[in-house]
């Protein structure tokens, strides 16, 4: 497996946000981490990146624990963030030549170049990134999570700024480079159709706790306890929010 | 530690002082103005009929290398600031570069700046006011390295405490400076202060650093003694805020506050 974690759990103060969470991931696999706000996908996110110290449970990438091979495990993988911007004063190709110094990334130009053509925006290549709108900063956050050629790619939100348009485009963008490339990915999302669509397996988190794994198929079964010929996440996602609610609103 | 994630550093901070107005101003433009404000009152003081020998070279050169003290601790907690205001920890700390790594590229950056502005310092107060420090610098080295050293232990501690408790303590960066220069006896020697207060403003290596450079302008002398003490007391200094910037870096990742700094 590249990634295995096991009995992941995250305290803060009083406040369980992830639950003794595990799950592992395959070479080439996409897969999904998906749930309400608050279910603890992020802070997973985090704890897989180093930056935030998990309470207990083990990360495994690539058959190593993360805390004794950090920057070996991090140089193989990369990611995006919403919690993420790049230094504005900065222009983009600038900022992407910080970035593959920091990868270590053989003849950055020209890959910076083929990146940024591939997502569409080689044009801003010399505009400062504060100048930049929502949807072109996180491609250009994309650029920078595909610098190092990464084993696994952890994409937290990847499409949240983008309209439908352009969140179709990069979406067609990253299932090409995934294809060429075999590259495994880690997703978080709330658009189902995102997930229904670039994702083999599902993990379905529900106040920092894994509620269901598997296919879309299988975890819509298993969520809506019925027999389904066909994945419908937008259901499950709306049973889990509506039944997060009616506890919530009957405590 | 990797030499390419130190240049990428380097590289990120050098595209920032090029883009940035503040940096520049701070580098040289607030470095400058001090000399040209500190030279007229030396002028001032050389029309006076008491005026002690050496007196107006001290006080030049203590702007001078207290201006480099202040810039390099300074620049050390506003080039962290830096990364946090354009929300770029995420970037950095989830990426292979390790804190060290980070450090170490901003300590190389900051010493360039500090050095800059201290030449144009310099070079203002040899032209203008007929003060010339260079032909005393091999004297005054060992206690600029001894002022470098102990900016970098505030510049690490301030910087740890703004990882922990964020940008409430952000103003600490351009306030530390300050707290310390009374009781471092910048303007005056040692003697002059209330015998209370002696012991703590020995206990700071800039105290020994001023106190050796006065030795060094009024009796041409080297003082080793200034030297040693100020040198062991920054080891003493660097280790504390090198352990306390792990404290609070591994307290800011438990407490989630690396993804939240803001």
């Amino acid at each position: 497996m590249l990634l295995a974690v096991e009995h992941l759990t995250k305290v803060f103060g009083k406040f369980k946000a992830v639950d003794d969470v595990s799950f592992a991931v395959g070479e080439g696999e996409i897969v999904a981490l998906v749930g309400p706000n608050g279910a603890g996908k992020t802070t997973t996110i985090h704890m897989l990146l180093g930056l935030i110290t998990p309470t207990w449970g083990s990360i495994r990438l690539f058959g190593k624990r993360f805390e004794d091979h950090r920057e070996e495990i991090l140089q193989k993988l990369n990611f995006t963030s919403p919690y993420m911007a790049m230094p504005g004063r900065l222009t983009v190709g600038e900022n992407l030549k910080v970035f593959a110094r920091i990868y270590n990334v053989r003849e950055a130009a020209a890959k910076i170049d083929a990146l940024l053509e591939r997502f569409g925006i080689l044009h801003l290549k010399n505009k400062p990134v504060a100048r930049l709108s929502s949807g072109e900063s996180t491609r250009v956050c994309l650029c920078k999570a595909f610098l190092n050629d990464p084993d696994l790619l952890l994409f937290d939100e990847p499409t949240a700024y983008l309209d439908p348009q352009a969140a179709l485009q990069v979406r067609e963008i990253l299932l090409d480079l995934q294809a060429r490339c075999a590259t495994t990915i880690l997703i978080t999302s709330h658009n189902m159709r995102d997930v229904q669509q670039m994702c083999g397996r599902i993990i379905f988190l529900d106040r920092g706790r894994v509620m269901a794994i598997g296919t879309p198929l299988e975890v819509t079964r298993k969520v809506l306890n019925e027999d389904r010929v066909a994945p419908a996440l937008d259901e499950v996602f709306i049973r889990i929010a509506q039944s997060r609610f009616d506890e919530t609103t009957s405590n | 530690m990797k030499p390419h994630r130190i240049r990428a550093v380097i590289l990120r901070h050098a595209y920032e002082v090029s883009h940035n107005g503040n940096h520049l101003s701070n580098m040289i433009y607030w470095p400058v103005v001090n000399i040209v404000v500190w030279g007229f009152f030396t002028i001032y003081l050389r029309r006076g009929d008491h005026l002690q020998p050496g007196l107006v070279n001290c006080l030049l050169g203590a702007v001078i290398l207290w201006g480099l003290f202040n810039a390099f601790q300074r620049d050390m907690a506003v080039g962290f600031l830096d990364e946090l205001w354009s929300r770029n920890l995420v970037n950095l700390f989830g990426s292979p570069l390790s804190v060290s790594e980070y450090v170490t590229g901003l300590i190389a950056v900051n010493l360039v700046k500090a050095t800059i502005g201290m030449a144009a310092e310099a070079v203002v107060a040899w032209f203008f006011y007929h003060y010339n420090i260079f032909p005393m610098l091999p004297a005054f080295v060992p206690f600029i390295l001894n002022l470098a050293l102990f900016a970098l232990a505030v510049g690490i501690a301030v910087t740890g405490l703004i990882f922990r408790y964020t940008t409430k303590f952000q103003t600490m960066a351009w306030s530390v400076a300050g707290l310390l220069m009374p009781l471092s006896c910048v303007f005056y020697p040692l003697k002059s202060l209330p015998g209370f207060l002696q012991p703590a403003a020995w206990a700071l290596p800039t105290t020994h650093s001023f106190e050796g450079m006065r030795e060094a302008i009024e009796r041409g002398a080297f003082s080793l003694s200034h030297f040693e003490w100020g040198l062991e007391l920054n080891v003493v200094y660097f280790i504390l805020a090198a352990l306390f910037f792990r404290w609070m870096f591994e307290s800011a990742r438990a407490r989630g506050l690396l993804v939240k700094l803001d």
